[in-house]
């Protein structure tokens, strides 16, 4: 296999690579602002200049020189190259900062060169904290500043778009922005404009930078420049936990990171999955977050009231007693997991009734050929896959409306808004109801009610529209106690609960909600079935298990990106 | 300062009996009758039509003319030229004449474009054969607005005339010529800028490799070359590339403009061969120092080019060799002369200025180095400077050179350095009186 040696050390590679790249994938950290894996190389900020040499090669005889050690004759280039750019070849020999003064110096030099004009906005920049330029100065800066003149004034909190800020001051020029809409959105309502140190990036004339991937550039942008209108000023980045998990907009089921401070949930960024969304996000999906902070139920209720969760789980468990299994129906959701449909099926058959259905959500025409589907929900798949199907809109009225349903099941949905069935429809029915928020317009015809966790608060899985099984972790802390969520909670934040910058430890931002999976079993056993699992992986397991549609899908091979049930062999 | 006897150390030969073919004394030149009356086309007819020539014969004879680059860096042209990779169907390949003039104290491409542009045009229709390419742009920068305007006439009337367009002359060889106007970047007379500007593109310089040759204009095989360089094309096919490669200095050859400007009683454009000693051009062409000063300081060839100090121009000639061992460098041969009462602080100024100015801004030492440059420079200048800026200028060249996408750094660090280290004791001067501190900071005695 081929060798480089980086600062004296040999290390075998394979295949084409670009020398920065390599390094980043051995955890050799080379300094760099305007490389980025998905996008072209631009090779402008010069950070990640190194030295390189090649072994020379007689141009007679075509054999590598060698010295009188037996050792090949290396050739330095004469100039520091960019690492980015630079193709990795067989018996390259590399030297970084760490083995070269030279290299250190450039570093040094080129940090200083960018913070000359750079403002002093640290203190009120929201990339502060996750900045690279701060870390990099910190760790490859010059001390202190010889600057002694008025750095360069341009256009600062400029709206660039609906939901980007720019602050031209800020920006480094290191084209980011600009390549992402040009090569990855093809929007191309970004460019630099102007010249020399008065560039920076700016839509066209009569543009607005509103594309529908337009926040991706916060992301990618390796100072504040370009920051979110929504999150600016809102929290700082070291007082928030960071939980991988998905979005839930639509059925792609892009990863995210859910940002947590004092249990609010208060920014969504992406997370890398090569098979999913590799790394972007549409902005719809970001901008979702506040359904999981605000008009939260305030507890489990019966007719209306508030009651304990004993209480509304016996008074379930009486209604559900009180009717026959062939005038039940159940309907599980799309937005709930599937660890919660399926205990939903379970209880379904358990107690006779016909198989669960899903109420669709879905826009046709609203979806691209991107991250944005036409489903708006994250499990349809999931629930096909358990055998739940499409509610059949005018069979189902038709049952409701002859009398024949006496006890209405609803999980994480709503019927009534939905416009499958009108609140008249359910005058006269039992309506159990697993709901996320106060505003449900099934509410009022429920008479017991559960608060459902939402995708934030819990652990389960859904199934992608194209059968990628992903499952999450929960980011924000619910009221009661259950160990199968702290215990992950411990696992996927910083700490228990919040970084050790969260200082906020406010029970009111904690709703008193449980997952549907913890509920289930709560009802069941009280009508002598049991639902019993030690968790939602286990549940899980039984399904790969069992269930061809989810075969291979447990926890162990979903692990942190999900798995593409196609490729481990689960029929559809 | 006397001048020399022409001979000594002067490679230009008998340099005063020379005639001129570049800009030759010949009225109304730029007109296409008058251009042919004159034998104008002639090489091109012979390249194309005679049978004596195939692409490879012309590429061949231009190496062995020995012909080096005019526009600055000095590049061996028949070896840019076989850098083309051979011909492939269907795949479009160009060259560019880079007419973006814009090195200050240049001014020897406006010439020949105001008069005598059909030889640029028929040097690039010869060069297009050589490399076997079908479409040939000339960017000129967009100041010369007149002489676009000029150009695009007779460009006309050679179409008209067959010279260029399909069938040129009725051989196999067919050819476009497309004139495009730049619109204001000095950058865009770096050669991989000028194909972004030519895209349509912003002109930020390309990453080197791949070459033009390789992937260029569009992503095709592309060469570059300046408006005097391909203007001698004609004339080593008319004259032999022996002619060429036996006139002037013997490892820089041929005619070459002189552009000649600054505290001297006649400036302007002469052409010569090359290998002129300074003195010669400086005392004899171009009539000596104004008011009968004495000569402080000489810039030899653009802006871009170290500075020579009076003291260390004896003997010097003007070709790369020399200039190079003279401590300087030829590119473009255009001479700024500067007198005793030349404040050498000020001059300085003005050019990290220009650099300032023309920065693209793609890249990082280059895009903040400048600026910060021309900010030390000018403190100095309006006397509020330190002692300690000299030394951070010296350092902020070396944080430039060579770390940068293109040149246009290096160009701006080489005025930068090398006019503080030869002219050290007129900076000093101008900066404030390093202050000792006192009391309990002071150093010990």
């Amino acid at each position: 296999m081929p060798i480089l040696t980086i600062d004296g050390v040999a290390y075998e590679y394979e295949g084409r690579a670009k020398l920065l790249q390599l390094c980043l994938n051995l955890g050799i950290e080379l300094p760099h602002f305007c490389y980025h894996p998905a996008m072209s190389i631009p090779a402008n900020c010069r950070q990640c200049l190194v030295e390189i040499g090649q072994p020379v090669v007689d141009r007679e005889t075509r054999k590598p020189k060698v010295d009188e050690s037996g050792n090949p004759v290396i050739q330095f280039f004469p100039k520091l190259m960019t690492s980015c750019s630079v193709d990795v070849t067989d018996g390259m020999v590399v030297r970084t900062h760490r083995s070269s003064e030279l290299v250190d110096r450039a570093q040094e030099d080129n940090l200083e060169f960018l913070l000359i004009n750079h403002p002093l906005d640290c203190p009120i920049c929201d990339q502060a904290g996750h900045c690279p330029l701060q870390i990099q100065a910190y760790k490859y800066g010059p001390e202190g500043s010889r600057f002694e003149f008025r750095k360069v004034h341009k256009p600062k909190r400029i709206q660039l778009g609906p939901r980007v800020m720019l602050d031209a001051e800020r920006c480094i020029n290191c084209t980011r922005c600009t390549r992402f809409t040009d090569e990855i959105s093809r929007s191309h309502q970004l460019s630099i404009i102007e010249r020399g140190v008065r560039n920076y990036p700016m839509t066209p004339p009569g543009v607005v930078f509103d594309e529908p991937y337009s926040m991706n550039v916060i992301d990618i942008c390796p100072v504040g420049a370009l920051t979110s209108i929504d999150f600016r000023f809102q929290a700082r980045v070291w007082e928030c936990s960071q939980t991988p998990s998905i979005t839930i907009t639509n059925a792609k089921g892009s990863n995210c990171y859910y940002w947590v401070r004092d249990n609010l949930i208060l920014n969504v960024t992406p997370r890398q999955n090569d098979q999913v969304n590799g790394y972007w996000l549409p902005d719809e999906d970001r901008q979702g977050y506040t359904v999981f902070n605000y008009d939260r139920p305030k507890g489990p209720t019966i007719d209306g009231r508030l009651a304990s969760w004993d209480g509304a789980q016996a008074r379930a468990a009486e209604l559900l007693a009180g009717a026959a299994g062939e005038e039940m129906l159940f309907i599980g959701s799309a937005y709930a997991t599937v660890e919660d449909n399926f205990l939903l099926g379970r209880l379904a058959a358990a107690l006779g009734a016909g198989a669960p259905v899903y109420i669709p959500h879905v826009e046709e025409g609203a979806g691209d050929d991107w991250l944005v589907t036409d489903d708006k929900t994250p499990n349809a798949e999931g629930c096909r896959r358990l055998g739940i199907m499409p509610v059949d809109e005018s069979v189902v009225r038709a049952r409701v409306r002859s009398g024949g349903v006496k006890l209405l099941y609803v999980l994480e949905e709503d019927p009534v808004a939905a416009g499958l069935l009108t609140s008249d429809d359910l005058r006269d029915a039992v309506v159990i109801l697993h709901h996320y928020h106060d505003t449900n317009q099934t509410l009022p015809q429920a008479r017991v009610a559960f608060p459902a966790a939402m995708v934030v608060e819990t652990i389960g899985t859904y199934v992608s529209q194209d059968g990628h099984a992903q499952r999450v972790r929960p980011a924000k802390a619910i009221r009661g106690i259950n160990r199968t969520l702290a215990m992950e909670m411990n696992r996927s934040r910083q700490d228990q609960h919040g970084t050790p910058f969260d200082r906020w430890h406010n029970e009111e931002n904690q709703v008193d909600c449980r997952p549907s999976w913890d509920i289930l079993p709560g009802i069941a056993t009280r009508l002598g079935h049991e639902l019993a699992y030690r968790g939602p992986r286990y549940v899980m397991q039984e399904l790969a298990r069992t269930n061809p549609a989810f075969e291979g899908a447990t926890y162990q091979a979903m692990r942190m990106r999900g798995v593409r049930l196609a490729d481990i062999g689960a029929e559809v | 300062m006397e001048a020399s006897n022409g001979s000594a150390a002067s490679r230009a030969g008998d340099w005063r009996k020379y005639e001129r073919v570049l800009l030759p004394p010949i009225r109304d030149l730029h007109r296409l009758d008058v251009y042919e009356q004159h034998g104008g086309y002639r090489s091109l007819r012979s390249v194309l039509t005679s049978g004596d020539w195939t692409p490879a014969s012309v590429t061949d004879a231009v190496k062995a003319s020995g012909l080096r680059g005019r526009g600055g860096a000095g590049f061996v042209t028949g070896m840019k030229w076989s850098f083309m990779p051979p011909p492939e169907p269907g795949k479009a390949r160009y060259l560019c004449c880079n007419g973006d003039e814009s090195e200050p104290g240049t001014f020897k491409d406006r010439q020949l474009m105001e008069y005598n542009p059909h030889l640029i045009l028929e040097g690039m229709l010869i060069a297009s054969f050589a490399m076997s390419i079908t479409t040939a742009y000339l960017y000129v920068r967009g100041e010369f607005a007149d002489w676009i305007v000029h150009m695009e006439r007779q460009l006309e009337k050679l179409y008209e005339k067959g010279y260029v367009g399909d069938n040129i002359l009725g051989s196999d060889f067919s050819c476009d010529i497309v004139i495009h106007k730049g619109a204001g970047a000095y950058i865009c007379g770096e050669e991989t800028s000028l194909m972004e500007s030519l895209e349509g593109k912003r002109a930020y310089p390309r990453a080197k490799p791949p070459f033009p040759a390789q992937h260029g204009c569009w992503g095709m095989p592309t060469t570059i070359n300046n408006v005097e360089t391909l203007a001698c094309a004609p004339l080593i096919v008319e004259r032999g590339a022996e002619w060429f490669a036996g006139m002037g200095a013997e490892k820089h050859p041929g005619p070459v403009l002189y552009g000649i400007s600054g505290h001297i009683n006649r400036p302007g454009v002469y052409e010569y061969p090359t290998g002129m000693l300074i003195k010669d051009l400086i005392y004899e062409v171009a009539g000596g120092m104004r008011g009968g000063k004495k000569l402080k300081a000489l810039v030899p060839g653009g802006a871009s080019v170290p500075v020579l100090r009076a003291d260390m121009i004896d003997g010097v000639t003007m070709d790369s060799d020399s200039l190079r061992k003279a401590g300087s460098m030829m590119g473009t041969a255009g001479m700024l002369v500067l007198d005793e009462d030349t404040d050498m602080v000020s001059f300085l100024r003005r050019i990290t200025h220009f650099y300032h100015h023309e920065t693209c801004g793609q890249c990082t030492p280059c895009r903040e180095g400048t600026g910060w440059i021309e900010n030390l420079v000018t403190r100095i200048d309006e006397g509020e400077g330190n002692l300690r800026d000299l030394d951070i200028l010296l350092e902020l060249c070396d944080q430039m050179e060579g770390r940068t996408v293109c040149a246009l750094a290096d160009a701006a660090a080489w005025p930068v350095r090398n006019t503080i280290n030869r002219f050290r004791d007129e900076f000093e001067a101008k900066c404030k009186p390093a202050v000792h501190a006192t009391g309990p900071y002071a150093m010990a005695e």
